[in-house]
């Protein structure tokens, strides 16, 4: 009897504890929120929000180039994401299936470079592209986002293709399909998952990058949302913050939609399905 | 020639990506070894020379070149942020696991968000919401208890210790579910035969959670590493973005690298310093390298 009462009230301190963590996690993004509908940038300074009112997000919507940006934001995620998942998947399929020389030598060498910071190497590639003529252009932002991870594509995919069992292939290839018959039959739908999620965070990557974006993009109507964002609070010096506060709630939605369709595939998708969900 | 063809055929497959990698990743490091060996500046733009080593000299040997005590911030921010991140990601991930928590589904959805929130975003929204002296709710918070007003970002303590809340803030969630996922591949008929047993939960804890958690999380673990010791955003949006510098001279390797490139145009002593970064990430992988990744050979 003692041991129960003791177990509810550790429940009930339990609950209290996690509403107050959910709190701490969510108050930023709430006082956004509120800024958001507030009217006003001396809102923030009373503490009163005033009247409530969607004008920040018609603002934005209309005296901004919101939309040009969206539509940056789109080409470039999904140009990445096809670009990166296209060449990512054969690849890690050869590294999964086949036994051939150097390929430990291959993956390692392919973390090692990974783990370097793309950051330190723009400069290189800014020198480059100006060469090539590929500044300014959406392609050869594509061609960055997608270098840079198709080697998370190629790791990440890897690590699940290898917990399919082969004898699901071996029985499809005595039926006589070929190899990429296989991949496109077989290792995609059952490996959906993992490429779910790859894909998935290829596309919140480039909606979210801005440093590339600035700086590879020399006019504004070709910034991305993230981009464009990053320009208007850091030239904008009226720090219109309330109409900061409704772009970010703008650019998050999206994201925060797709994350939590795909959120029960997360963990198996990002940890090989070493980790049951 | 069906032994050839068998031979070529896997390197047939991963030639897209590797000609991508090749151009975007590979050859820009390659390049910026090479830039790292000349006076490339502003006014060098075309015709730099060969200086040697200087720039390497001028990094690492000058203890006032912001270099190594930049090294000395990353290294700290990399450890404790680990640390604490490993640790209370643990502690709330165990307490979400305990039998009879009915509203742990509704706990992990909202405890998500902070993951799904662009990082930008985030950022600048705690640089305002949260750390401004005049608009920030902590302001708020510290001003209405009686308490004079904290500038958190213009020195480097505080500006320390606001960037390592902000990015706990944004990477508990992550760390949170994935030891939720581990959490759920334990056997569960282990813990019924430590009780019979008499073992506390501190005992459990301590012989069998963590040791179960450590084969499933070590490459978690690593690559989360990474991405502290690569931080960037962080620091560079909430102290030294154009137009809101707070005032600290706090660097990590990468700022430090970052600001010798794109703001006082140094692009010899920007690549000399990327350069030894990279080399540091070589050790530190050969280093994990025998630790972790024989867990994930697999086939």
């Amino acid at each position: 009897m003692k041991h129960t009462l003791r177990k509810k009230f550790y429940l009930i301190f339990l609950n209290i504890f996690y509403t107050m963590i959910c709190l701490l996690a969510l108050v930023p993004i709430l006082y956004v929120f509120l800024l958001s509908i507030s009217s006003g940038g001396g809102a923030l300074l009373t503490g009163s929000l005033g009247a409530l009112t969607l004008e920040n997000y018609r603002k934005i919507i209309v005296e901004e180039p919101f939309l040009t940006w969206l539509f940056n934001s789109v080409i470039l995620s999904v140009g990445t994401m096809l670009l990166a998942m296209g060449t990512s998947i054969s690849a890690s399929y050869a590294f999964s299936r086949f036994h051939f020389k150097g390929k430990n030598k291959a993956m390692w060498f392919l973390l090692l470079l990974n783990a370097f910071p793309q950051i330190l190497s723009m400069f290189a590639i800014f020198r480059l592209f100006r060469l090539m003529n590929l500044l300014d252009s959406h392609l050869g932002l594509v061609f960055v986002y997608a270098g840079s991870m198709c080697i998370f594509g190629i790791w990440n995919m890897k690590g699940y293709f290898d917990s399919i069992p082969i004898e699901i292939e071996e029985a499809a290839k005595i039926d006589g399909s070929g190899n990429l018959q296989l991949i496109l039959k077989i290792i995609m739908p059952l490996a959906r998952p993992a490429i779910i999620v790859t894909g998935v965070m290829i596309l919140i990557f480039v909606w979210n990058e801005y440093l590339f974006a600035t700086t590879f993009m020399l006019r504004e109507e070709s910034y991305t949302l993230a981009g464009g964002l990053y320009q208007l609070q850091a030239n904008d010096y009226s720090r219109s913050w309330p109409l900061f506060s409704a772009a970010a709630i703008l650019v998050s939605v999206p994201i925060l939609i797709i994350f939590f369709c795909i959120q029960k595939h997360m963990v198996s998708g990002l940890t090989a399905g070493g980790v049951k969900g | 020639m069906e032994n050839t063809k068998k031979k070529y055929l896997p390197w047939l497959y991963c030639l897209p990506s590797f000609l991508l990698i090749g151009a975007i990743v590979l050859f820009p490091i390659l390049y910026t070894g090479y830039i790292s060996f000349t006076n490339m500046n502003l006014y060098h733009w075309q015709d730099y020379t060969f200086i040697g080593i200087d720039n390497y000299v001028r990094a690492l040997g000058k203890v006032d070149s912001g270099f190594l005590s930049a090294l000395a911030t990353t290294l700290l921010w990399t450890l404790v942020n680990m640390v604490l991140d490993v640790a209370i990601a643990y502690v709330l991930a165990v307490g979400l696991n305990t039998d009879g928590l009915r509203a742990k589904r509704i706990y992990k959805t909202l405890l998500v968000f902070p993951w799904a929130m662009p990082a930008y975003v985030s950022i600048l929204v705690w640089r305002v919401g949260m750390f401004n002296t005049e608009f920030g709710l902590l302001n708020k918070i510290v001003t209405s208890l009686g308490f004079d007003k904290v500038d958190f970002l213009s020195r480097n303590v505080p500006a320390f210790i606001s960037c390592m809340v902000l990015n706990l803030w944004m990477s508990l969630p992550y760390m949170i579910v994935m030891i939720d996922g581990g959490l759920q591949s334990i056997d569960k008929s282990m813990y019924e035969s430590a009780v019979l047993d008499g073992a506390n939960p501190w005992q459990k804890s301590i012989y069998i959670t963590v040791p179960s958690l450590k084969k499933i999380m070590a490459p978690i673990v690593i690559m989360t590493t990474f991405t502290m010791f690569k931080q960037f955003d962080i620091l560079y949006l909430l102290t030294m973005q154009k137009g809101a510098v707070s005032g600290s001279t706090l660097q990590t390797i990468i700022t430090y690298a970052h600001q010798n490139a794109f703001v006082s145009n140094n692009y010899g002593l920007s690549s000399a310093v990327s350069m030894v970064i990279f080399v540091i990430i070589i050790l530190f992988s050969l280093w994990t390298n025998t630790a972790a990744v024989p867990e994930r050979k697999g086939k």
